[in-house]
């Protein structure tokens, strides 16, 4: 059997860990990967903020524009659209539908 | 940013993509289009080098490829707009090896290729030659016709220092076997297809010239009598004969210029009454026509002692 560890949960929810950080505001890839971590998500690793992040883009959620910078680098934000919105909120109902799913479960069994 | 920090960023990339070497082309291009960037503002949150911060390229390009390999992975990149080369040749190459299988014992060799291979010096030495022929055509502006050897300014010396040049850079060129890249490779071919096609022109410029040398043009004028409209005929004393026959050695009479007369003047145009020549007599060039006094001894003696001009043909008006 498989063992359960956060990283192997958080493949299947990384999509919506993303655009669950870019709600409230746009942000850029390290950005986005600094909120992850501080909600708690240690385990997050900067080649999956940018990887999803390229992924969620060219699947049409997202939108991004660069903003120029004078001590460092133009960075490129990334904010939510309509897509991402609707993608973000159908997502959340099948993430709180299978949590709670798995909270009975656990706790019918007694273990939690 | 520093240049040392463009190349840090530039190797860490270079060492991701060669370790996402196993992804599709589209989806590995797709996935890395971003990444320089991405790094550039990684970096300047400051703490480290690349490697400190974000673990072995080898390590974050598994995590890459495994956020890419799930939920879909990426869509499927747009199709191009060109079919590539490659997709051409990948259809294309089944009929030809089975085509070079299938042809090859009809002329005795195991593969029709096997054959074209030997044949390739003799395409070395044929591309030398257009090669000096396509130059010379390029640095010659005379407007004559080339001829078959690559002559420049009309030089035979030239074009056989040209030719020997060309053939011998053609053959030393098949010979070593250049190992190129893309774009000269393609280079080569588009410049091979242009000679080819120019090679064809020149063979079938050359076969008309060979068949037809009439058709040239400058040949056309070559019949000197071909703008004789009328003849005219002098006896020994200067006059005019008129209605005179002429044949051929065969006995066929000569049916030379235009039986129509013009009036100078007027313009008129008429039909001639004469059957022989000259079919418009007031227009003999040596004095007009004789008239019945004119034909008076004592008229034709100024012109009988000046030396007569032979039976003559004259061009016409």
């Amino acid at each position: 059997m498989q063992r359960v560890d956060t990283t192997q949960l958080l493949k299947g929810v990384l999509d919506l860990a993303v655009l669950a950080a870019l709600r409230d505001e746009d942000g850029y890839g390290y950005d986005i990967l600094r909120r992850l971590r501080s909600a708690g998500l240690d385990e997050v690793g900067d080649a999956s903020v940018y990887g999803t992040l390229r992924r969620l883009f060219a699947a049409g959620f997202l939108t991004s524009y660069v903003v120029p910078s004078d001590e460092g680098p133009h960075r490129k934000y990334y904010g939510l659209n309509a897509a991402g919105r609707a993608e973000l909120e159908r997502s959340a109902k099948t993430w709180n539908g299978f949590a709670s799913t798995m909270d009975d479960l656990l706790r019918e069994r007694g273990t939690a | 940013m520093n240049i040392t920090a463009q190349d840090e960023i530039a190797e860490y990339v270079a060492a991701v993509r060669e370790a996402l070497a196993g992804l599709p082309g589209a989806t590995r291009d797709e996935l890395l289009e971003d990444l320089p960037e991405h790094l550039a503002e990684v970096r300047a949150e400051g703490g480290g080098s690349l490697i400190d911060r974000l673990g072995p390229p080898e390590s974050y390009a598994a995590e890459l490829r495994a956020t890419a390999g799930f939920v879909g992975g990426f869509p499927d990149p747009p199709r191009g707009k060109w079919v590539t080369p490659a997709e051409v040749r990948a259809t294309l190459m089944p009929f030809v090896t089975k085509a070079d299988i299938k042809i090859g014992p009809l002329i005795g060799y195991g593969k029709a290729s096997d054959f074209l291979v030997l044949l390739r010096p003799a395409w070395w030495v044929l591309r030398g030659y257009l090669v000096a022929m396509a130059l010379a055509m390029m640095l010659d502006n005379s407007t004559g016709n080339p001829g078959l050897l690559p002559r420049v300014g009309g030089s035979d010396i030239i074009a056989l220092i040209l030719l020997a040049g060309c053939i011998a850079g053609s053959i030393l060129l098949g010979k070593r076997g250049l190992r190129l890249s893309m774009w000269p490779r393609y280079a080569l071919y588009s410049a091979t297809t242009v000679l080819v096609i120019f090679g064809l022109a020149g063979f079938t410029t050359a076969d008309t010239t060979v068949r037809d040398p009439g058709y040239n043009g400058v040949s056309y004028d070559t019949n000197p009598y071909g703008n004789i409209q009328d003849l005219f005929v002098y006896d020994q004393q200067g006059r005019l004969v008129e209605n005179a026959r002429i044949f051929d050695q065969d006995g066929e009479p000569l049916q030379i210029g235009s039986d129509f007369c013009t009036d100078d003047s007027t313009g008129e145009t008429w039909h001639t009454r004469n059957m022989g020549y000259p079919y418009c007599p007031q227009d003999a060039p040596f004095g007009p026509s004789p008239s019945p006094s004119a034909a008076a001894p004592s008229a034709a003696a100024p012109s009988s002692s000046a030396v007569t001009p032979a039976p003559t043909s004259t061009t016409g008006r």
